[in-house]
Order: C-alpha cells, then structure tokens, then sequence
C-alpha cells in the first residue's frame, strides 16, 4: 500500500461532459458556472479523511474506479423493460430517465394541468435557457458540495418540474431514475431541478433503481424551490445495484410559509451518500424530514444533513432511523444551525439507529448549533439492539424467535414507511424493506453460532 | 395439568423461589398471593420462560411434560400464556398483525390449519364483543401510547383470542380501575371451563370479589407458606401479610 492510488487517481474523467453537449453552444452563465465547478473540483482534490464530511466514508473506492463517458447510443429501451421495476398500482404521472437521460418515449405525462412543466433539462437548456438562468445552480453552487461542482461541470440531463402560482397537482408525478449496466462500468450525473411557485402543491415521488445488478455511479443533483405558500410532499427511494455507487445532493430552499415533507429512503448500492440540505428563506416555514437506512454486508450509506435556520419561526422536524446487520456500516451526520436572528426556531433531530450484529457499525453524530436564545431545539441519538424483552413478549405469545426479531425490525422501519403517500407506494417500499430484512435473523444466528 | 415440585430459581445469583410446591389440576383458578418480593413475578417469569432466571433445583410438568426444558414459544403452542405486569410498547407492529402472527404461529405448531384474514377478523371481532373492547385498539401498534389500562386490557384481549390451556395472570389486576377491572374479570371468567386453568398472581384480594378462586396459597420468601381456600384471601385482606410473615418465619425456624 506503498503507492497509494488516491495520491495518483484524480476526478479529471468525471469533468468530462458529453462530447456531443461540450460543442454545441451552451448559454453563457452556464459556461461560466461549468469553469467555475472545474477550477474548484481542481483545487480542492479527492477530500480525504481528514476532511470532516468525509471523516467515516472512505472514498478510496469510488476515486479508484474507471467510470465510461456517456453514450446516448447505447440507450434501447421500451417500456415492457421497464414493466418490471414500476410500482403495483401506483397511479401516477410519469418521467423516466435511463442512466441520466430523459427519456421521453417512456414518460407518461398527458393529463397534467395547466401551469406544469415538465421535462428534460437537456432539452430546456437547447430551446428555452432563459427559463433555468438564475435557477440552474443558485442552491448548489456557492457553497455547495463537491460532488455537486462535478455534478455541475458535467451535467448534461435530468429532470425539470416547475409548477406556476396555486397550480395544484391531485396525482403525484414520478420520477424513475432507471439505471442499466453496460461494457463498462458508467458514470451518470443528472441534474434536476424543482420550482413550485408561490401556493403551488405538489406530490413527488423519486426512485432510484436498476435493472440487474450492474456496477455504476450516480452522481445526482436536484436543487428544490418552494415559493411563498408552496407545500410539496417528496418521497425518495433509493434502491440501486448492490454493486453500484450512489450520491445525491437534495438543495431546498423554502419561501415563508412553504411546507416541505420529505422521506428519503437509501435502501441499496454498495456505496451510497446522501446530502440533504435545507435553508429557510422566509419565516413560517416548515419542513418534516425524515428517512430510513439499511446497510447490511459490503454496504456503506452515509446520510449527511445540514439544516440551516437564518430567519425566525422557522420549524424543521429531522428523524432518521438505520437498521445495520451482518458487516454493514452506516453514517449519520446531522448538523442543524440557527443563526442569531433565527428566533423562536422549533427544530427537533432524532437519528435511532438498530445494530443487529456484532459486526454492524454505525457513527452517528448530530450537531445543534444555536445562536439565537429563544428558541425550541432538541436532539437524540440511539444506538441499540433489539430490545430482548419485546423479543420475550413475542414469543411468549407463541411467535418463534427469528420471527420475532424480524417484526420488531420492521416495527422499527414502519414508524418512517408509514408516512408515505400514496398506499401503493407505502406497500411497495415495506415489501422492498421486509425482504433486504429477509437475512437478518439468519446473519444474527449465524453470528451467535461461531 | 400444572405440577410444580420443589421448585428453586435464583435471579443473579440470588434465590427467589426457595423449593415451591404447586398443583394445578383442569378447570381450577388458583389465587397466588403474597407481598411485594415474596417472588410472585419471578414464579410467573419462571414459568414462561423468560431469560435471566436460572432454575437451580426442582421441577414443573405441564400436561406431564417437562415444562423448563421448552422455548418460550412452545410453551405458548401447549396453551401456556401469561399476561405481564408491564406489557411491551412494540413501537411499528400493528396490534391486528401481531394477534394474527401469535394466533397462527400456535395453529401452525400444533399441525392445525391457519386461519385467513377473513375468518380471522370474524373471530377478533367476536371476542371483542365478549369483553366489551372497542376495535379502534386493533388499528394501534401494540401498546403504544396505550395508558396502564388499556395495556391489561390489550393482555387479556390476547388470552381471550389464544385461548390458553393455562392462563398466569401476573398482577393483571394493579392500577386498574372498577372498569377495567371488570374487563379483566370478565375475560378470566369467559375463559374458564373444565380444562383450563388459570392462576392469579395478585397483591390484593380485589379482583377476587369478580373471579372466584378454588384455590388461594399465600407466597412468602420464595415458597408457599399457606393454602386454602377463597376465605384466606379476606383473612389476608384483614389480617395484612405480616400475619403470614410471622407464621412462615416461625415454621422456617
């Protein structure tokens, strides 16, 4: 281990766009942010481990992997390939991307009201920029992560929902973000954006998946506006190849009295991380963020959550829950600021986490930090086994040990499923969860046999 | 049915039950009572099967069976079942889920036929009519945000819907109010017949004026000092257990 890889591997090929977008004239304030993104990736490096946000989430992998540029061409999908992966009875309006590409002939979106717009980035970029200028980048650029600057020094495609004033959408609109394995290993980075404008309301549901069990990289982005009024429920599933690496960069902002209730889910990838920030930019906002994390053999998810309150009588409710078995490990940084004007803040932060195996690991660290003196802030870790008097309880009314373990596992998991909307998605992700839970009693017994 | 003989089990190396003798036959309420650490709860736990008791001497049949050598779960598949002084919140399991889960994991056990989620609901709705419970507690995870109340009743809901050979009562009755009480009477009471048993375990005499015990034995320092019948339980009510204290300190000497 002389010769270290991460001193020689660097990020030049993920600053490499798509050779077919890298000609084709783009508009200026999206050239600038492009070199911008690229100055910065190159000055900054690979983070190592010294770096805070990367203290427990070694990037040794991900920087030593060979990732393919895009091809569009080797995209041949119809919608019976996609049958397979879509959600029983979920009645929804429709946009599917294939390893970061929109792809219109698999979208459903007839029906939707006036005043919605949705669509490929790719395509609004060539015939409508003026739209995304002062969009496109205004939350993940200054300040944002490094991931991000890559995301956005190479982005080529993604998804764009923008909803106009009090534009209200009953059915809830999904995006599948679909990913399918090639020659080579691939390397996507989408970038989606959301508007809802003032009083617009909104369901959105995310999913993240593949076909097969392909080794890849998603690298997404997705930067959400919710004017004045806006209420927008965003449910995100991630369950990608158990061989694939995953990022995403969740940016929100929310107008005065916004309602953002969001539930992110990372249930797959070998690899995964996720960044959810969230700033207040009007007063009486609120955001309900919750999420539920699995990691179990040769799997790290790590969750980072950067909660900012600058203005006053904002209220953010944080509760993550992680069940880690046999040689899983996962991350949790939750870091929740109020700035000293940020008065009658209410923010609560929870993360319960569930160690199944001796082998399991978990580092959790939340962060409250508070500089306003009126204020309402709590926070509360747990790291635990399940509890061996529940486990009693349940068999002494006759339920088997393994079977036992198994519900309170889920018991755990449900208090978080159950907050998605609609039903059928509700069902689909319990299934998704209840079989990934499938091997934990027989890891645990396993364990206890050696 | 239940035959328990010299019965000795320690608790972190300490010794609560201290050679118990005690024989339950089909169709028999048998009241145990005894002050707080006389080693009530620990018979109770005992006899479930629950970890941390470390049974040092003597024995206990059930149906002939050696009752200690089997998993908690089988003892609940030969009709053992007790209710707990503390009920377990079950944060995320649904209460109907989990009746379901119990009910069927004894079916399956003893090589008889599932019930489906059809005949199932019938049967659940059938013995809420019996005792009276409102069906909004089968929406509910199991014991969550349940008050002390509603949790007995929840435990006497499962006794009824397992219908237990043996049924061990563990201070079901304490902190209950008249109505609650009732229920819990009620649900004992619903369930006796020829070939089931039941065994209160209480500190007061109270819930005996709704369930009429054959049989009523006072517990002190891990044995049983005094048998008899349902009058001894008024005695104690009147006499206080420093009586029976005294007398059992005085036949230990």
């Amino acid at each position: 281990m002389i010769n270290s890889p991460a001193t020689s591997v660097t990020w030049e090929h993920w600053l490499d766009g798509d050779p077919d977008t890298a000609s084709g004239g783009e508009p200026p304030w999206l050239e600038t942010q492009r070199r911008d993104a690229i100055v910065r990736v190159r000055r900054q490096g690979i983070p190592t481990s010294r770096e805070e946000g990367w203290r427990y989430t070694s990037l040794k992998a991900l920087a030593g992997q060979r990732f393919a540029r895009r091809d569009r061409t080797a995209i041949g999908v119809s919608s019976r390939d996609i049958e397979p992966v879509l959600v029983p009875g979920l009645d929804a309006h429709r946009v599917v991307l294939v390893n970061g590409i929109f792809m219109p002939s698999l979208s459903v979106l007839d029906g939707l009201p006036d005043g919605v717009r949705v669509g490929s980035l790719r395509e609004m970029l060539d015939s409508t920029p003026d739209i995304l200028a002062g969009r496109l980048n205004r939350l993940a650029g200054a300040g944002g992560r490094l991931f991000s600057a890559l995301n956005t020094a190479a982005m080529d495609d993604g998804f764009v929902l923008m909803l106009d004033r009090a534009v209200e959408v009953a059915c809830p609109i999904e995006i599948v973000h679909l990913a399918l394995g090639g020659d080579e290993p691939r390397l996507a980075q989408p970038r989606h954006l959301v508007v809802l404008e003032d009083g617009a309301r909104a369901t959105l549901i995310e999913r993240y998946l593949s076909i097969g069990e392909p080794l890849y990289c998603t690298n997404s982005v997705l930067e959400l506006t919710l004017e004045r009024n806006a209420v927008l429920e965003h449910h995100r599933v991630q369950t990608e190849s158990p061989n694939a690496f995953h990022l995403t960069g969740l940016y929100l902002s929310q107008a005065q009295s916004s309602h953002y209730v969001g539930h992110t889910l990372g249930l797959g990838a070998a690899w995964s991380r996720t960044d959810l920030m969230v700033r207040f930019a009007g007063q009486h906002a609120e955001c309900d963020l919750k999420g539920l994390y699995l990691a179990g053999d040769r799997q790290l998810v790590d969750f980072h959550l950067d909660v900012d309150h600058q203005v006053p009588r904002c209220a953010s409710r944080e509760a993550f829950k992680g069940i880690v078995y046999g040689k899983g490990r996962a991350v949790f940084d939750g870091r929740i600021h109020v700035a000293r004007d940020a008065q009658q803040t209410d923010a609560q932060l929870s993360n319960k986490n569930l160690l199944l195996s001796r082998a399991a690991e978990v580092d959790t660290k939340p962060q409250l930090e508070i500089f306003a003196d009126d204020v309402k802030c709590s926070h509360g870790t747990t790291v635990g086994e399940i509890d061996p008097q529940a486990i009693f309880y349940l068999r002494s009314r006759g339920i088997p040990e393994a079977k036992a373990r198994r519900m309170l596992c889920l018991g755990f998991a449900h208090e978080i499923i159950d907050g998605l909307r609609p039903k059928p998605l509700r069902e689909y992700v319990a299934k998704e969860v209840s079989r990934r839970l499938d091997d934990v009693a027989l890891s645990h017994e396993a364990e206890r046999r050696n | 049915m239940l035959s328990v003989k010299g019965l000795k089990a320690s608790v972190e190396g300490r010794e609560i039950l201290q050679g118990l003798d005690l024989e339950i036959r089909p169709g028999e309420v048998h009241a145990i009572m005894g002050p707080n650490g006389s080693g009530k709860s620990t018979l109770a736990h005992v006899l479930a099967g629950r970890e941390g008791y470390e049974v040092t001497g003597g024995q206990a049949l059930f149906d002939g069976n050696d009752l200690l050598q089997l998993e908690p779960e089988e003892r609940a598949h030969r009709g053992l079942f007790l209710a707990f002084q503390y009920p377990m919140e079950l944060p995320g399991v649904n209460n109907t889920y989990f009746l379901k889960a119990a009910l069927n994991a004894g079916r399956k056990a003893r090589a008889e036929p599932e019930l489906d989620a059809v005949s199932f609901m019938r049967l659940m709705r059938e013995k809420l009519k019996v005792l009276h419970l409102d069906d909004s507690l089968l929406k509910r995870a199991v014991n969550v945000g349940f008050s002390g109340g509603e949790k007995k009743r929840n435990e006497i809901f499962q006794m009824a819907l397992l219908e237990p050979k043996l049924a061990i009562l563990d201070e079901t009755d304490s902190g209950l109010d008249i109505d609650a009480l009732r229920i819990v009477a009620d649900g004992v009471n619903a369930l006796r017949s020829p070939d089931r048993s039941v065994v209160l375990v209480t500190h007061y005499q109270r819930l005996l004026d709704y369930v009429e015990p054959d049989h009523v034995h006072v517990l002190a320092n891990g044995r049983i000092v005094r048998s008899g019948g349902k009058d001894l339980a008024l005695e104690l009510e009147k006499k206080g257990y420093g009586w029976i204290e005294g007398k059992g300190a005085k036949v230990a000497a």
